[in-house]
């Protein structure tokens, strides 16, 4: 009787290992690729050394504080009607209007003392902080009116940024409301952006 | 005059007044906007804007929950017969742009809402990023600026500008009604901050299970310090819940928000654990769209963050 020898090879050896692993290899260099040419690059959204970003650089109170000043100007503007003369702050005060309005929340975020400010044909609301830890100064610079029925001027000025100023240390109203004057000053422009979504799809 | 002409000058005339008498109904119907909306404070906002000028349509039915909606064909099928559609755009109805783009209308306009409101970070403990490290670019937002009265009231003045753009005859009153129901949402919150006798004060923490409510919160000058889910309509693990409890015994949080349209059994565990007041405020994305649901709920929501402050004062 003849005895016949076979050997037979362990599943997964070598040649199959090595199969495996360069399918893998393939697989991760496809999608390597396919990931590394289909990135988008992030976009740097760089303030400029005088500004601020409204969502990073501010307190929660400052936030609050630029987000109401931001509808104010709406309402101040629907206000003056087109004259160039702008609403007293206590006027707007009494309309109850965020953050002219002396209450709970003003006291809560920095007290600020509202003043109308002028510098010749320039007019701006300043806030003057009770407390610098809490929230900075604010100061809304106030564009000349437009006619009053003038909306397409009115809707264009409240699709551009508002005009508002922070300060970290003032204790005093600017000299002036230009924009170098106010940055050599110490004063910083405050920038808010919209971004539509990044978990959204852009058309 | 020949019988001839005659005969065509009378066909013409028909044919014209034939032509005015179908298209007159049509132009007139053209004039109607169709407007389509994803959540339902915007349901109450555009409502409050256009009157009886306009027609609001839901996009999604009442009842589903925004934050895990999947669009169903009968929804998409609506979308056929609007002329416009206002997003919230900035990350609670991202199945909106599929929807339209699935749609019978691909190109039809949209109005970001959110356009002119100064958004924050997306979680509370990373509201401030540059300082937490966490999302240093800042890139992914907190969508909820529907729960807030300045957001609120800046994005009615954004609709109502851009919806005049697209029906200039009504602009006039779109712009009236939305100041109207602006200086009504403001009233909202004189009435409840005045009944707060003196503010928070610097010492009081609170905490929030969804992180949806900083930009109501920074009305009242309050930060969120710490947020539970860890990603927006995630549950947190028993490890992240146990992190999150130390988080606030560190942190001394002496309030924290919860929901109170979607509930969650763990939120007992927090109170248990840390001792904390809590209280429910609504996310008004629940129940039926109403032109008044935006005020109603708001108004209750801003009751429940005076009573938490004054009870923490205690």
């Amino acid at each position: 009787m003849s005895v016949t020898t076979r050997i037979v090879r362990p599943a997964g050896a070598g040649h199959e290992t090595l199969a495996v692993l360069a399918g893998c290899a393939l697989i991760l260099a496809i999608a390597g690729t396919v990931v590394t040419l289909r990135a988008a690059p992030a976009q740097s959204h760089a303030v400029a050394a005088n500004q601020l970003d409204a969502r990073r650089d501010l307190t929660a109170a400052e936030q609050g504080i630029y987000a109401d000043l931001r509808i104010a100007l709406d309402e101040i503007d629907a206000e003056r009607a087109g004259q160039a003369r702008l609403p007293a702050v206590a006027a707007l005060a009494d309309m109850g209007l965020p953050p002219f309005a002396q209450d709970a929340s003003s006291a809560q975020r920095g007290a600020h003392a509202w003043t109308l400010v002028a510098d010749g044909a320039a007019q701006a609301y300043l806030g003057l902080s009770a407390d610098h830890t809490v929230a900075a100064s604010v100061l809304l610079r106030v564009a000349a009116a437009a006619p009053a029925h003038d909306h397409g001027h009115a809707d264009h000025a409240a699709e551009s940024q508002p005009d508002i100023w922070m300060h970290r240390s003032v204790q005093a109203a600017p000299a002036a409301l230009d924009d170098a004057q106010l940055a050599r000053a110490g004063w910083r422009q405050v920038i808010a952006r919209f971004d539509a979504g990044v978990t959204r799809q852009q058309r | 005059m020949s019988p001839i002409f005659s005969r065509r000058r009378l066909l013409q005339t028909g044919l014209a007044a034939t032509a005015a008498l179908t298209l007159f109904p049509l132009a007139a119907q053209a004039r109607r906007l169709r407007i389509g909306i994803t959540l339902h404070p915007y349901y109450s906002y555009v409502s409050n804007i256009v009157g009886d000028l306009a027609d609001v349509v839901p996009l999604i039915p009442a009842g589903f929950n925004p934050h895990a909606y999947e669009p169903r064909a009968e929804d998409i099928k609506r979308i056929g017969g609007l002329d416009v559609v206002v997003l919230n755009g900035i990350g609670h109805d991202d199945f909106a742009e599929r929807m339209i783009a699935a749609s019978s209308k691909p190109k039809m306009p949209v109005i970001e809402a959110n356009a002119q409101v100064p958004l924050l970070a997306a979680v509370g403990a990373s509201a401030n990023a540059g300082r937490s490290g966490k999302d240093n670019s800042g890139q992914v937002v907190n969508p909820h600026t529907f729960l807030s009265v300045a957001a609120s009231i800046a994005q009615v003045n954004t609709i109502a500008r851009e919806l005049g753009k697209l029906d200039p005859a009504n602009a006039e009153a779109y712009r009236t009604n939305a100041r109207a129901y602006g200086q009504k949402l403001r009233k909202l919150r004189v009435d409840a901050l005045a009944g707060l006798a003196e503010a928070p004060g610097r010492s009081l923490r609170v905490a929030t299970i969804h992180g949806a409510y900083d930009y109501l919160l920074r009305e009242f000058g309050l930060e969120v310090t710490a947020v539970v889910e860890p990603a927006h309509g995630i549950e947190p693990s028993p490890a992240q819940l146990k992190a999150t409890i130390d988080q606030m015994r560190n942190l001394d949080v002496k309030v924290i928000f919860s929901e109170m349209d979607f509930p969650s059994a763990y939120v007992d565990t927090i109170r248990r654990e840390t001792g904390v007041r809590l209280y429910a405020l609504t996310h008004i994305s629940y129940g039926d769209y109403t032109a008044q649901k935006f005020e109603q709920d708001t108004a209750k929501n801003l009751a429940t963050v005076v009573r938490a402050i004054r009870e923490a004062g205690q």
